[in-house]
């Protein structure tokens, strides 16, 4: 087997598990590399694809970004396109350039697997074309999300793929015991490899200050340097301080959206854990806060929307690794290492 | 430390930044340290002068050629802190920093503040400021400051966060005839603070009063530590600033200042016998009380009157304010009723009617201030066309003489007709009051400082032992490791097992048939409460399940919790069920704790059930000083202790079973800092003993 295709939905970790695995494919002396056939640009602001870039960078690939990802699409795609044809054509051609001059290609599947099925490049058709074995990543936080990996599996087996294995990611440690406990054997029951369960963890999956910042473009008014810091939960402050400190010392590493008048919220967050304050409204807000800020190193952004507006700004804000997140890199390779079984892998590529 | 006198009574000192134009504030600052006679030597820093007001002028601190005690520095914000570093090199060791532009401004200030700070402690010099007005001594005497006048010498040590605060009084007190021993304006505090100078005066001859106005204290423990040691010796009364919400914001944005909760500073307050001034006035009357009057024996008040109204207002102020109407002794009543006019009234309040004049008042106020059951006395004069203000004040002057140990107010209820009265009044040393209620609160406040002092000297909390800490550190770190703040209802168990506080046993079940297995082990009924750290209100969410007998049971009973909770709240994925035994009912309590910024723990004990939020009935104490007798004293405070001394035949639940888990408490959360909050609702007090029935905690 030539290619392996990672199917899954948003916040599965595809990404992640690509970068592991072709980073563990090459530490065992194959020569991996990547491709995406359809990129997107949802809630990205530049107009290439962040996951493209990273792994260009990463593994080192000569091939230009338009080769590794030949197409971007929204959501509205249909009529921008006048020959699906052509586009399909397109996919082949950078897919077989890369096939040619890597020993294992891995393919990365865009948000959901259905996307562009209409011009029959969704993963399923595209998979049994280029001939890739399908892998399945799955973030399970309940029993329909099981549902969804088996129905994904059975779905590609039924129309001549070959399915290689589901690996659960992302999982919150709560529901770690019942992954390995019960969806493994479930899943093996149904007669579909089980590839392991990763620990969701938050310096992979957790998106930056900087990530929310991109999406507001607002004004950062202290802690600068501090927009690496990670946002693990998300605060509207609707409420009198009393009610709201029980909140506030609930959520960790948290951003706080509040208008930029309510200093008194704004201390009251700052001492507890906060990762970042987004002030609405365009009020500045009392130098104080902005001084405690400071102290202690959370970033302040102030934008000129109200609150309703940012909340709904920054719920598409994912996580997406940079190439320059060393830690977030190695941390992928060791996910795949030590909670997958990476040899079962390897043996259907070589097989 | 030593003592701050090098602020106040320095050999010598200099002010850097001096200045020849008159107006400027280095001019009127070197104006006022000549002029208030100050007869050590007075050094003028500024590198482009050669003169100012007839003393010749330095260029800079080294070149001065005697040592120097104290510096004075005005000059911009900027160029404070090589000045302060020279200072340093020239071995001088404490400064008043008079200067603006630092924690005030915001960031840029912040880091000046900062590397000022840094600079003195290179050099072991303490700094007063920066962004203050200055010190002043009138016993020295000696004024370091930019205010216009010099306070009149007196007994009072002001201390005061806000410099526009303390020239407005310093000029009031012109008028008033107050004293004072010392004007300190603290600025910024940036390394000496509320507490050293509370501390400093404590020790100071010249002061009998600590008056202090603050917007925050800065290091809520010390100034715990402080505080309880210096009320003992002198009065400390502190108007605290910020109480409501709006006052907080104006406070946050005055001097830079963090304000925390209102009702710890009151907590503190109290724990710690400071008095609290509710308003300014009343800071100046208490003031003015304690620096002139004798503390009163005891509670017991006598009121002498020329007219009934004002009487009865004084007799409701007396009860409302927590002191007692002095039952005079059969002398004492048969004296006034074979002297006083038949219409008068002999019993307290004493009305000697309204033709009295001095005669019949000195009369009346000798027999009550002779009689041992009266500790204090206030007279109330009405301007009626027989009185005499100014003889009646040349009595109530001669009585007070005669019994110095109690203390005398007069109230001259009046205008210009009782001015001259009045006026006699405050040259003698005898506060006078224009309407009665201030004058019974003055003196309440006496009285209120009485019982501090009296207060036992308060024993630590015991030493226990055989607590777990090893357990306690293991269940934070396993719910940090699982990113979780918030401990589980088990872990929260555990915790309290750990630190001997009856918990009912409770574990964490993932599965139903676990969950069976448990009850087994801990026996029937049982109750089941789901797990997360997500849901705050279980029961509105169908997330318990209680008194469940067969494990039959407790098996429906948990896929019912559970799928309750996956309706009401999808995206929660919840750790599992609590199953716990079920406890018998007891007389419901909740005892809890919450960090404050400033003073750390601070404990709640109350009333527990559905009742809690609409009854409010919580007693609250900072866990630092917290001694056995505050414990017992915060149980007492509540109506919780009434029932729980067994109301309407129900039998009296084990008071010291709780004592014994506030206790515990106290120490675990002092123990523990990262502990942010702390919660057991219910605790269920039994005849003997008490159950811990759910243990919250939250942790940083």
């Amino acid at each position: 087997m030539k290619s392996l295709y990672l199917i899954g939905a948003p916040g599965s970790g595809k990404t992640a598990v690509a970068l592991g695995l072709a980073l563990k494919l090459r530490k065992e002396g194959v020569n991996a590399g990547y491709f995406k056939p359809v990129g997107t640009t949802a809630g990205v602001l530049g107009k290439h694809d962040d996951d493209g870039v990273l792994m260009q960078k990463v593994l080192g690939m000569d091939e230009d970004l338009e080769t590794i990802v030949p197409f971007t699409v929204a959501n509205f795609y249909i009529s921008n396109f006048k020959h699906p044809d052509k586009c399909r054509e397109r996919v082949l051609q950078c897919y077989n350039r890369i096939a040619a001059k890597y020993e294992v290609v891995i393919i990365d599947g865009t948000s959901f697997p259905w996307v562009m099925a209409s011009f029959g490049l969704d993963a399923i058709t595209l998979a049994a074309e280029l001939g890739a074995g399908i892998l399945c990543t799955i973030q399970v936080e309940n029993d329909f999300d099981f549902d969804e990996a088996l129905f994904f599996n059975r779905h590609a087996e039924s129309r001549g793929v070959a399915v290689v294995g589901t690996i659960f990611n992302n999982i919150p440690r709560q529901m770690l015991a019942k992954t390995e406990g019960v969806y493994s054997q479930l899943l093996t029951g149904f007669g579909y490899e089980f590839l392991g369960a990763i620990p969701s963890r938050r310096e992979i999956y957790s998106p930056t200050v900087a990530e929310y910042q991109e999406a507001l473009n607002g004004e950062v008014l202290a802690g600068e340097e501090h927009l690496d810091l990670l946002v693990e939960d998300v605060l509207v402050g609707a409420m009198t301080i009393e009610s709201a400190l029980d909140t506030l010392r609930r959520a960790l590493n948290k951003a706080v959206i509040i208008g930029g008048d309510r200093s008194d919220y704004a201390l009251a967050a700052l001492e507890t854990s906060t990762s970042v304050l987004i002030l609405t409204g365009g009020l500045y807000p009392n130098i104080r806060v902005i001084a405690r800020a400071e102290e202690k190193g959370v970033p302040v952004i102030l934008v000129h929307y109200d609150t309703v507006t940012t909340v709904e700004r920054i719920s598409e804000v994912t996580r997406r690794i940079k190439p320059k997140d060393s830690k977030a890199i190695a941390m992928a390779l060791e996910n795949i290492e030590q909670y997958c079984r990476w040899e079962a892998i390897l043996e259907r590529l070589r097989a | 430390m030593g003592r701050l006198t090098s602020f106040f009574s320095p050999q010598s000192v200099a002010v850097i930044g001096a200045s020849k134009a008159r107006g400027k504030i280095g001019n009127i600052i070197l104006r006022n340290v000549i002029e208030s006679g100050y007869e050590g030597k007075i050094y003028p820093v500024n590198p482009k002068e050669t003169e100012i007001e007839g003393y010749p002028v330095f260029r800079s601190i080294d070149e001065i050629p005697g040592a120097v005690e104290l510096a004075v520095v005005s000059v911009p914000a900027p160029l404070v802190i090589p000045v302060i570093e020279s200072c340093g090199q020239s071995g001088v060791k404490h400064a008043v920093v008079i200067s603006a532009g630092f924690k005030e401004i915001g960031t840029e200030g912040l880091a000046r503040e900062k590397e000022l700070l840094a600079v003195g402690r290179k050099y072991g010099m303490r700094i007063l400021g920066p962004n203050c007005v200055g010190v002043m001594d009138t016993h020295t005497p000696f004024n370091a400051s930019f205010a216009a006048g010099f306070p009149q010498r007196g007994e009072i040590a002001f201390i005061s966060q806000s410099g526009a605060m303390l020239v407005a009084i310093l000029d009031w007190s012109l008028g008033s005839g107050l004293g004072f021993s010392k004007f300190i304006s603290l600025g910024n505090k940036a390394d000496l603070d509320e507490a050293d100078f509370i501390l400093d005066a404590a020790d100071d001859p010249t002061t009998k009063v600590i008056l202090c106005y603050i917007e925050d204290v800065s290091n809520g423990e010390r100034f715990l530590e402080v505080a309880k040691r210096v009320s003992r010796i002198k009065p400390v009364i502190i108007l605290k600033s910020g109480a409501s919400q709006a006052g907080a914001q104006a406070a946050s944005s005055h001097t830079g200042a963090l304000a925390g909760s209102d009702l710890a500073y009151d907590t503190a307050f109290g724990q710690t016998g400071i008095i609290r001034a509710r308003n300014m006035s009343e800071l100046f009357d208490l003031a003015t009380a304690f620096a002139k009057q004798p503390i009163p024996k005891g509670d017991r008040l006598a009121i002498v009157t020329n007219s009934g109204g004002p009487g009865i207002v004084a007799t409701d102020t007396t009860e409302a304010q927590g002191l007692t109407m002095a039952r005079f002794n059969k002398d004492t009543l048969d004296a006034l009723a074979g002297n006083l006019p038949r219409e008068a009234n002999i019993y307290n309040p004493v009305d000697v009617l309204g033709d009295a004049r001095h005669e019949r008042f000195r009369f009346a106020m000798e027999t009550v201030m002779a009689d041992p059951n009266v500790d204090a006395m206030v007279v109330l004069v009405c301007p009626t066309a027989t009185s005499e203000p100014l003889e009646t004040a040349e009595a109530i002057v001669a009585v007070a003489k005669a019994h110095p140990e109690k203390p005398v107010f007069g109230v001259y209820m009046g205008g210009p007709t009782l001015e001259s009265g009045a006026q006699f009044l405050t040259q003698a040393e005898i506060p006078s009051f224009v309407f009665p209620e201030t004058a019974v609160s003055a003196l309440a406040g006496m009285a209120r400082y009485r019982r501090i002092k009296e207060r036992s000297v308060s024993e630590s909390l015991p030493e226990l032992e055989g607590l777990d800490k090893d357990t306690v550190r293991r269940v934070f770190d396993e719910a940090k490791a699982d990113g979780r703040v918030v401990l589980l209802g088990s872990e929260g168990a555990t915790v309290a097992e750990a630190y001997g506080i009856p918990a009912a046993p409770t574990r964490l079940a993932t599965r139903a048939e676990e969950a069976v297995a448990f009850a087994e082990e801990l026996g029937y009924p049982i109750v089941l409460k789901v797990a997360s750290p997500k849901i705050i209100h279980k029961t509105d969410i169908g997330g318990v399940r209680m008194g469940l007998e067969t494990p039959g049971e407790v098996m429906a009973g948990f896929w019912a919790v559970m799928s309750n909770v996956q309706r009401s709240l999808p995206n929660v994925i919840p750790h599992g069920i609590d199953v716990q035994k079920m406890s018998p009912k007891g007389q419901e309590i909740i005892i809890g704790m919450s960090r404050d910024v400033h003073f750390g723990p601070l404990i709640a004990f109350g009333l527990g059930g559905i009742y809690v939020n609409l009854l409010k009935d919580v007693s609250f104490r900072l866990a630092h000083v917290l001694t056995p007798a505050e414990i017992q004293e915060m149980i007492v405070e509540t109506k919780a202790y009434t029932l729980l001394r067994g109301y309407r035949g129900q039998k009296p639940s084990d008071i010291p079973a709780l004592v014994d888990i506030i206790t515990r408490v106290a120490r675990l959360v002092l123990d523990f800092p990262e502990i942010t909050e702390m919660d057991i609702n219910p605790v269920f007090a039994y005849p003997s003993g008490a159950s811990a029935l759910d243990v919250k905690i939250t942790i940083s």
